[in-house]
């Protein structure tokens, strides 16, 4: 039987371990095209961190038809979801989980498609947890919108949203106590 | 299943012994708890072959992190050699073929620690996975976890620090030896595990990913690479660690290698009198070779 390998046990802690450390260091951009073997890097995560038990949004259409029966997924609203998949060249139109304050893992976690992570004229600048002091980060194809949204989302720590950016090989997360500056704006 | 499972031939278990649906449940919370650093993630947590308290919870996040070239250290009060570590280092060489396994800090990728933290700072390739056995240190001011998990998410420690308080009336100085409560990225107040005061410091800007794991109390919990890590005192009471003075106000030494900067641990000889060593055990070994290499000897 030939098995695609995001879907075997060994890949999926590869990239498994690859997003603890994009969440564990916002802005530092892990590259997991070489071992995901030509499959988009988006599809990997969700490969790596979906089965039956998560409920998952794709309000943009991103995920395959045949993908669904083989993440297991409960597919759910966007605005119930755990997981969403949103493609990042549009506005983000909807309101996420943003979870409670005794439960704030229930805040959902975006997995966000754009052009490029670690290039484009959008330059980020990241302080917070897993940031030593500052770094910057620079996206491609993100609708400017999402910044200003996030900002909503996440302004009741511990309430918020986890965004993981993803292009064809790369992730870069921004949990949600990462602090954004754009030319010195806050965001 | 999407997720093929990786046996290995003569090998009757899943690749970490763990199946691939329980990993992905551990999985999920790591990723919450490292994006919510301090806050108590709860999972699944699943029966192991041992008994809860012996370091489930710390194993099922190194069986969820653990792969095939992954380097293990895994340390109980600062030892490679006492029981725990041995039966879980043991269990992991069986259930994880491939993984290599190390008594050397500086060597490995991933340390499973019941109660310590290494004297040799830890590093950004590295992950620190501590044993946990009551991971909210409200429960001594509030029995109801409903209440508790309202307070911890309002940041309302007040209890807490009037009981810190009650301590310092009582004995002049707040008595915790050890699980002292330490505020993560000014929110979350979290029970450290029962790491003596000497290791709390370690928590702040750290290097390398520190995660939690209470396997009874099914909850995970992380402090993140460079975060800050704050021990609960008073500004006019500030937190201190062990004091390793003798009578004469000198600094106690490791009778075995003379170290005099690291935790140590008090023995008591056949004669009744008292002796110190270093707990950390890879920490000694280092010192006395570097002490032997200077002198000429042999390490």
């Amino acid at each position: 039987m030939n098995v695609e390998p995001i879907w075997q046990a060994d890949v999926q802690q590869r990239v498994f371990r690859e997003l603890v450390e994009a969440f564990s260091r916002p802005g530092d951009i892990r590259e997991i095209g070489d071992c995901i073997d030509g499959a988009a890097a988006q599809r990997a995560v969700l490969a790596t961190l979906m089965d039956g038990e998560m409920t998952l949004a794709d309000p943009h259409g991103q995920i395959e038809p045949a993908d669904w029966p083989l993440l297991q997924a409960k597919p759910e609203s966007v605005e119930r979801a755990r997981y969403i998949v949103a493609d990042g060249h549009r506005a983000p139109d909807f309101q996420p989980m943003l979870g409670s304050l005794e439960s704030p893992e229930f805040g959902a976690t975006i997995l966000v498609g754009i052009d490029g992570v670690g290039e484009g004229a959008l330059t980020l600048e990241l302080e917070g947890p897993g940031v030593n002091g500052r770094r910057t980060l620079c996206l491609a194809g993100l609708h400017p919108d999402w910044l200003v949204r996030r900002a909503d989302w996440v302004g009741s720590f511990p309430l918020g949203v986890d965004l993981l950016f993803s292009d064809a090989r790369c992730l870069v997360a921004l949990p949600r106590t990462t602090h954004i500056r754009i030319s010195g704006k806050a965001f | 299943m999407n997720a093929m499972s990786h046996n290995q031939a003569g090998n009757a278990y899943n690749f970490g012994f763990l199946d691939e649906y329980a990993k992905k449940e551990v999985r999920r919370a790591i990723l919450k708890a490292i994006a919510i650093p301090g806050y108590q993630v709860p999972y699944a947590s699943r029966e192991m072959p041992m008994g809860r308290g012996f370091g489930t919870g710390g194993l099922q996040l190194t069986l969820s992190l653990i792969g095939p070239n992954e380097v293990v250290k895994v340390i109980d009060q600062g030892s490679d050699d006492s029981v725990n570590a041995v039966n879980l280092r043991r269990f992991i060489e069986m259930t994880c073929p491939g993984v290599s396994t190390t008594t050397a800090t500086a060597e490995c990728t991933l340390i499973q620690s019941r109660h310590r933290i290494p004297e040799l700072p830890l590093t950004a390739r590295q992950i620190l996975v501590l044993q946990v056995p009551y991971p909210d240190p409200l429960v001594v001011v509030e029995p109801s976890e409903d209440k508790r998990k309202t307070m911890h998410g309002e940041a309302d420690y007040s209890r807490l620090l009037v009981k810190l308080y009650e301590d310092i009336v009582k004995f002049g100085e707040i008595t915790i030896s050890h699980r002292y409560p330490t505020r993560i990225n000014g929110h979350y107040v979290i029970d450290p595990s029962p790491i003596p005061r000497w290791d709390v410091p370690k928590l702040n800007d750290s290097a390398a990913l520190i995660l939690f794991g209470a396997g009874r109390e099914k909850k995970i919990y992380a402090v993140p690479p460079h975060t800050k890590a704050e021990p609960l005192a008073f500004s006019d009471v500030p937190f201190r660690v062990e004091d390793f003075r003798d009578e004469q106000g000198r600094r106690r030494a490791c009778a075995r290698c003379g170290c005099v900067d690291s935790f140590l641990d008090e023995f008591v000889t056949d004669s009744g009198s008292k002796t110190y060593q270093c707990s950390d055990s890879d920490w000694c070994d280092m010192q006395l070779s570097k002490a032997r290499q200077t002198q000429g000897e042999p390490a």
